[in-house]
């Protein structure tokens, strides 16, 4: 089945350096779908190769089946979300957002119609003779955000968009997106570093790096189930220890792990080939630590209040790290920093990992 | 409140006399001069040294001051002047188009140029500058002249069958006031185009532009501060240009710079020349007003 916005073996260098590097990747009506990865992974450049900025080297963008590589930016039914906002400092809000519309050559009232709409829509009504200099960092975004929308995209492109926000604003605004994109029915395609935007927006997420995609999936899969090393790190804390042999018993694996030093035990799956270097990894809030019972041994090294969490790190006998999280129900810990503890979690919440 | 109050008076002084050296430096300089030039313009010719009557006589116990309006009324009245004022502005405002749409596509050339080479370009156009002003346009009287360079180019090439006349027109005017004063039109516009953010082109390729268009609804407007700039630097000094036209022009142009002089040294009437200057002067500031203003109201 065609996606509704099919990457087939998009590529792009320059010169000897490639940025994207052949990526296939479908993505259907209506997602909020994120590119995340480190600066320098290639995701803008995928999103401008979208938007119609840059060429592809090789490959082709398909929309609604229509193949638009060499379509001009000009031309797409898409339109960006800058970054920088990209806000035309010579005109007044309304202008900005009356830009794309007076370019496509329609009627003054109806204009006026639509920028009304989407002014009301993003609280910008009051705003509307204001130069982009006189405004917010937040109402700059929604004016951005209104000049794009307002031009009715097919798929609209957000290049970093919260990036200037501050914290607090951030977390309102992404709630803002999700809501303006269920409401609109649009797709949305969002190219981020931060993973708790992408985990808090994205129907689905693409994690890349460098220039290629590693995993694809909704962000309660890409979090519980990571495929890679890389992935399980990128997405929220992890503790990872490399196996050394693993023996299957019926569904359940026997793991020694020297790193850790001791057994660990998972799930059999055959994602993973255990004849290569593997990897097991369990996020700190599954880890149990109890001060007596079977597990790994290791002290308490360092014990950190975040006020929603404790945090503590356990140096394991082996001299590795483990960290390992409680959330905080209201009484005192029961542990402190040197004690000796033993960590242990169930087989479920292992993962194998490859490379 | 009180600690944030203390450091702003504290540098109030240095910033005082910061201010204060410049605009004493103008005052001596540029009003005081000023001043007397406009008093010389209400005085009257006389022969001797300084050739003009002091405004002031002491009558015993009367002090009387003489106003003489007479060569106002002179300048505004006579045609000779007038015609020489119009010249002026006619020039000023010719060359300062052709600049404009020869300079802006030069500068937008260069700012679309990898930075490396921009400066490269930015130092060609500014390098005649190394040479004196005066021996650039003497060098295009031997360029221009009937048996000069250019004629004998042409002449050889057989473009042409008998030397073309340009030196001692008006058209030679053009030239050289348009070859001296075209990096004072480059150089503005290449900075605001230069420091012009590319993603508002993209913003609006995005929203529909084709690059020509874009450049007409973005590009454009974002760079008239520079135009306006360049405009004003280079209208306002060849209104009262002298020595391009002197050098270059022939006797039918008169503009107004050459009457100043001609007023001053070959009439030695000051009163009457100074007047002249004054009236040019008057009508300079509604153009500086207006580049002003205009400005000011950019930034905003």
């Amino acid at each position: 089945m065609q996606s509704y916005i099919s990457i087939e073996n998009l590529a792009k260098s320059y010169g000897v350096v490639t940025a994207v590097n052949n990526i296939s990747l479908g993505i259907e009506k209506g997602e909020f779908f994120s590119l995340l990865g480190p600066s320098g992974c290639g995701k803008s450049t995928l999103l401008r190769m979208i938007a119609g900025f840059e060429t592809p080297t090789s490959g082709a963008i398909k929309l609604e089946g229509a193949d638009v590589t060499d379509v001009p930016a000009h031309k797409r039914p898409t339109n960006m979300m800058f970054q920088s906002y990209a806000l035309f400092p010579h005109l007044t809000v309304g202008k900005n957002i009356a830009f794309g519309l007076q370019q496509d050559g329609l009627a003054k009232s109806e204009i006026r119609k639509r920028i009304d709409e989407v002014a009301e829509k993003l609280q910008l009504t009051a705003l509307l003779d204001r130069k982009p200099a006189q405004l917010s960092g937040g109402q700059r975004q929604r004016v951005a955000l209104a000049r794009a929308l307002v031009k009715r995209p097919k798929v609209l492109l957000l290049d970093e968009p919260l990036g200037a926000l501050d914290k607090n604003l951030r977390t309102e605004t992404q709630l803002e997106l999700v809501r303006l994109q269920r409401e609109l029915g649009l797709t949305f395609i969002i190219v981020t570093h931060d993973q708790h935007e992408a985990m808090t927006v994205s129907t689905r997420i693409a994690i890349m790096k460098q220039g290629q995609v590693l995993q694809v999936g909704s962000p309660s899969e890409v979090y519980e189930t990571p495929q890679s090393r890389y992935v399980a790190k990128f997405l929220g804390e992890t503790n990872v220890f490399a196996g050394s042999r693993a023996d299957r018993s019926g569904s359940e694996l026997q793991i020694d792990s020297d790193e850790a030093g001791g057994r660990l035990h998972a799930a059999f799956t055959d994602r993973v080939a255990l004849d290569a270097p593997f990897w097991v990894s369990v996020r700190p809030e599954r880890v149990e630590l109890a001060t007596s019972g079977s597990g790994l041994e290791g002290t308490v090294e360092q014990l950190t209040y975040t006020g929603v969490e404790r945090h503590y790190r356990v140096r394991l006998k082996s001299g590795a790290t483990l960290d390992a999280r409680r959330v905080n129900l209201g009484a005192e810990s029961d542990l402190g920093v040197g004690d000796r503890v033993f960590a242990s979690w169930s087989p479920q919440a292992s993962r194998l990992l490859a490379e | 409140m009180l600690t944030a109050a203390t450091p702003s008076t504290k540098t109030n002084w240095g910033k005082r006399l910061l201010i204060a050296i410049p605009y004493a430096w103008l005052l001596v300089l540029f009003l005081a001069p000023f001043a007397l030039v406009a008093g010389i313009s209400l005085s009257t010719v006389r022969l001797g040294m300084p050739p003009f009557e002091p405004l002031t006589a002491w009558d015993g116990s009367i002090l009387n001051l003489r106003l003489n309006f007479e060569n106002f009324l002179y300048v505004l009245t006579d045609d000779t002047y007038l015609l020489a004022y119009l010249t002026s502005l006619k020039v000023a405002a010719i060359s300062t188009a052709a600049m404009l749409f020869i300079a802006y596509p030069l500068a937008y050339g260069i700012a679309s140029c990898s930075p490396s080479s921009r400066s490269l370009l930015v130092f060609l156009v500014i390098v005649p500058f190394w040479s004196s002003m005066l021996i650039r346009v003497y060098s295009w009287m031997s360029i221009l002249r009937n048996d000069g360079l250019l004629n004998a180019l042409l002449l050889k090439v057989g473009l042409i069958s008998e030397p073309l006349r340009i030196l001692n027109t008006e058209t030679a005017i053009y030239i050289g006031i348009i070859y001296t004063y075209l990096p004072f039109m480059v150089l503005p516009i290449y900075s605001t185009l230069s420091s012009a953010d590319r993603t508002l082109i993209e913003a609006a390729r995005d929203l529909g532009c084709s690059r020509i268009s874009a450049f007409w609804r973005v590009t454009f407007p974002l760079s008239l501060p520079g135009v306006l700039a360049g405009c004003a630097l280079v209208f306002i000094p060849v209104v009262g240009e002298f020595v391009i036209p002197d050098l270059l022009g022939g006797a039918d142009t008169q503009m107004i710079g050459r009457a100043i002089w001609l007023e001053f040294f070959n009439n030695r009437d000051w009163p009457m020349a100074a007047a002249v200057t004054i009236v040019l002067l008057a009508l300079l500031v509604v153009p500086i007003v207006y580049f002003q203003s205009r400005q000011s109201r950019e930034r905003t």
